[in-house]
């Protein structure tokens, strides 16, 4: 199973390592340090949030609230900056609040899915509805400027590290700490438990509400820390500035080779879907393919992956069944 | 308590009917015939949209790209239009192009067996793309003044077109859904695919006809759309997606398959209507519409969780 998995990462990371050898071809700029952080800085909300949905797919659920929870938190921020004073402290409390309203927001889902068992798809559907709304409302649509933002913040999203953007850091930290959670704590290991079979892992003892809550609770929490890296990478807050990006993600992850089904998914997969999206998109743009047709190929790639995916792990299960009958014979 | 039980589409009806009269009391404007009259040629789109959604559903599955095939539709039959062609060819067209979609959706679902989602949600992206490519994110415009008839005229001076053609395929999909041999085999994939298949059933038959026939109300909501706004954009009906889904769960669809009657759905689109209708004339910010919108559907599922806990309880006390 271990060797399957690690195949199929390996596949999507061929799939990168072609296009990108096609695209250094196509254009010079394609293989410049510059253009890498560009990709990977300009990427870094999608990369956050495709790492919480991915613990909900590998549940075996799903979730289209996140770009309308950051956004909301993203908001809240923009609120705030207008009464926090100038200074460091502004910055270290906006990472501990931002988090939180993230954290309260996510467990609203989990508490709808776990307790009241309402499918995810309808809770997370409604609740979308419930964010992008109040967003809505309490700005009108506007913009919060950066001219309201404490200078601190300011000075915090220009931050580079070695010559790397400090949302790159948070990007990897974020991927880290996900990775280690997943591999090595009880709960992580609980949420592939549950992916890869509810009924069992009941049976063994894994509380199965508690596990669902974390993995929406994580998700509002990493929508928080979202929010701060939008906030700071756009130095605005625009209320319609996500909307539609929870399908980007969901995209991602799949691609990443996380299945809906549940019990297949993991990080390093996710960080590749997230990869390959971006460099197709920058690749394009890099190319001068009219914008238009992004969509196009973009649909195409995602169409044929989950195809091709699921061509595969049919295979697999039919040999599979094929030794089952051969042992009981 | 009374003895009569009323089946959970009645229940809604007589939510519907509530609304409809707190509404007309208590919103001066509800009642008026302008009002009724804007909010019966709203209607139709979106609820065949919804009948749509809702027969995919039935089978435990959800189409994320139903408002843009509506949209490719719509762009197709304008094309046919704007470049001379009559309005019947250009309506031909536009079906065959949603069918198209519908046929391909269809493929990848029920011959790769990939799950609905993510098909769709490939689909969406990609149908978005193409019409992009074609229209280049431009609006098409300018129809024969016949072609408008469809969905501004009225049937009889009184009753709108487009409500007339709504109303005769909600009966072709209740007659579909409940006479038919295919619609009974959409309820048995829906609630158990595997004894459907054991029993004889050719389900990937049964699957492909369930995203043709999302694919043609698709259609058909598409040409009244673009006949009553008189231009066709990429993001035709777009707003209806998420909506769909919520009126199809309202409905009493049930999100995993195997259940999910026409009139419920009907009487959730119902719903919508008046509320998002009323709230508007009482002069609520159309974003709280949607916070609205997103809390009843939360609500009453909620409240079916509790009522289906207490008659357990219930049950189980009487045993």
């Amino acid at each position: 199973m271990k060797a399957l998995l690690k195949q199929k990462e390996f596949s999507v990371l061929a799939i990168v390592i072609i296009i990108c050898v096609i695209l250094s071809f196509v254009s010079p700029v394609f293989l410049t340090v510059g253009n890498w952080m560009d990709i990977l800085e300009g990427n870094t909300v999608i990369g956050i949030l495709a790492i919480g949905m991915t613990l909900i797919i590998i549940t075996s659920d799903i979730d289209v609230s996140v770009a309308a929870l950051t956004t909301a938190v993203a908001v809240s921020i923009g609120f705030m900056f207008q009464y926090l004073p100038d200074s460091w402290f502004s910055v270290v409390l906006i990472f501990l609040i931002a988090p939180l309203i993230g954290m309260l927001l996510g467990a609203f889902n989990g508490i709808l899915v776990s307790k009241i068992q309402i499918p995810a798809i309808v809770v997370t559907l409604g609740t979308l509805n419930i964010f992008s709304g109040l967003v809505l409302y309490f700005t009108n649509g506007n913009y919060i400027n950066s001219t309201q933002f404490p200078q601190s913040f300011m000075a915090f999203s220009n931050i580079e590290i070695l010559g790397i953007p400090i949302l790159i850091y948070l990007f990897a930290l974020v991927a880290v700490s996900t990775w280690f959670i997943l591999k090595y704590t009880l709960i992580g290991r609980s949420v592939l438990a549950i992916g890869g079979n509810a009924q069992s892992s009941t049976r063994v003892g894994i509380n199965f509400k508690k596990v669902k809550m974390f993995v929406f609770t994580y998700m509002g929490f990493l929508g928080g820390v979202a929010a701060i890296a939008q906030t700071s990478y756009t130095t605005a807050v625009d209320p319609n500035g996500l909307m539609g990006l929870e399908l980007t993600v969901i995209a991602a992850v799949v691609l990443g080779g996380a299945n809906i089904h549940g019990g297949r998914g993991s990080i390093p997969g996710t960080l590749l879907g997230v990869l390959l999206l971006a460099i197709m998109q920058n690749g394009m743009i890099l190319a001068r393919i009219d914008t238009f047709w992004q969509n196009v190929v973009t649909g195409a790639i995602i169409v044929i992956a989950v195809s091709y995916d699921e061509i595969n792990h049919r295979r697999n299960q039919a040999k599979l069944a094929n030794i089952d009958v051969k042992e009981a014979s | 308590m009374t003895n009569i039980k009323l089946s959970k589409e009645s229940v809604l009806g007589l939510i519907a009917l509530a609304i409809f009269v707190g509404l007309s009391l208590f919103t001066p404007g509800f009642l008026s015939s302008g009002n009724i009259n804007s909010m019966m040629f709203q209607l139709p789109e979106f609820g065949l949209i919804a009948l749509g959604m809702m027969v995919v559903i039935i089978t435990g599955g959800i189409d994320l790209s139903i408002t843009y095939i509506a949209a490719f539709s719509g762009v197709g039959a304008a094309l046919m239009m704007t470049n001379g062609f009559g309005i019947f060819p250009a309506i031909i067209v536009g079906i065959i192009f949603a069918l198209a979609c519908g046929a391909f959706n269809g493929v990848v679902v029920s011959k790769i067996g990939v799950p609905p989602i993510l098909v769709t949600l490939g689909t969406m992206v990609l149908f978005e793309g193409v019409i992009l490519a074609i229209t280049n994110g431009n609006a098409i415009s300018g129809f024969p003044d016949a072609y408008s008839l469809i969905g501004n005229g009225y049937y009889l001076g009184i009753v709108p077109f487009s409500l007339v053609i709504f109303f005769v395929f909600t009966i072709i999909t209740g007659l579909l859904l409940n006479k038919s041999t295919w619609g009974r085999r959409v309820y048995m994939y829906g609630s158990n695919d595997l004894a459907t298949l054991f029993s004889g059933v050719k389900n990937s038959k049964v699957l492909m006809k369930v995203y043709l026939y999302a694919s043609l109300l698709a259609a058909v909501s598409a040409i009244i759309m673009t006949s009553r706004y008189n231009s066709v954009k990429v993001d035709l009906g777009s707003s209806y997606l998420l909506q769909s889904v919520a009126a199809a769960v309202l409905g009493g669809t049930n999100i995993h398959g195997g259940y999910g009657k026409v009139m419920g759905t009907i009487y959730a689109v119902l719903i919508f209507q008046f509320i998002r209708n009323g709230l508007n004339l009482m002069g609520v910010h159309s974003s709280l519409v949607d916070v609205v919108i997103g809390a009843i559907l939360i609500a009453v599922l909620t409240l079916n969780f509790f009522s289906d806990k207490l008659s357990r309880q219930k049950a189980k006390a009487a045993s």
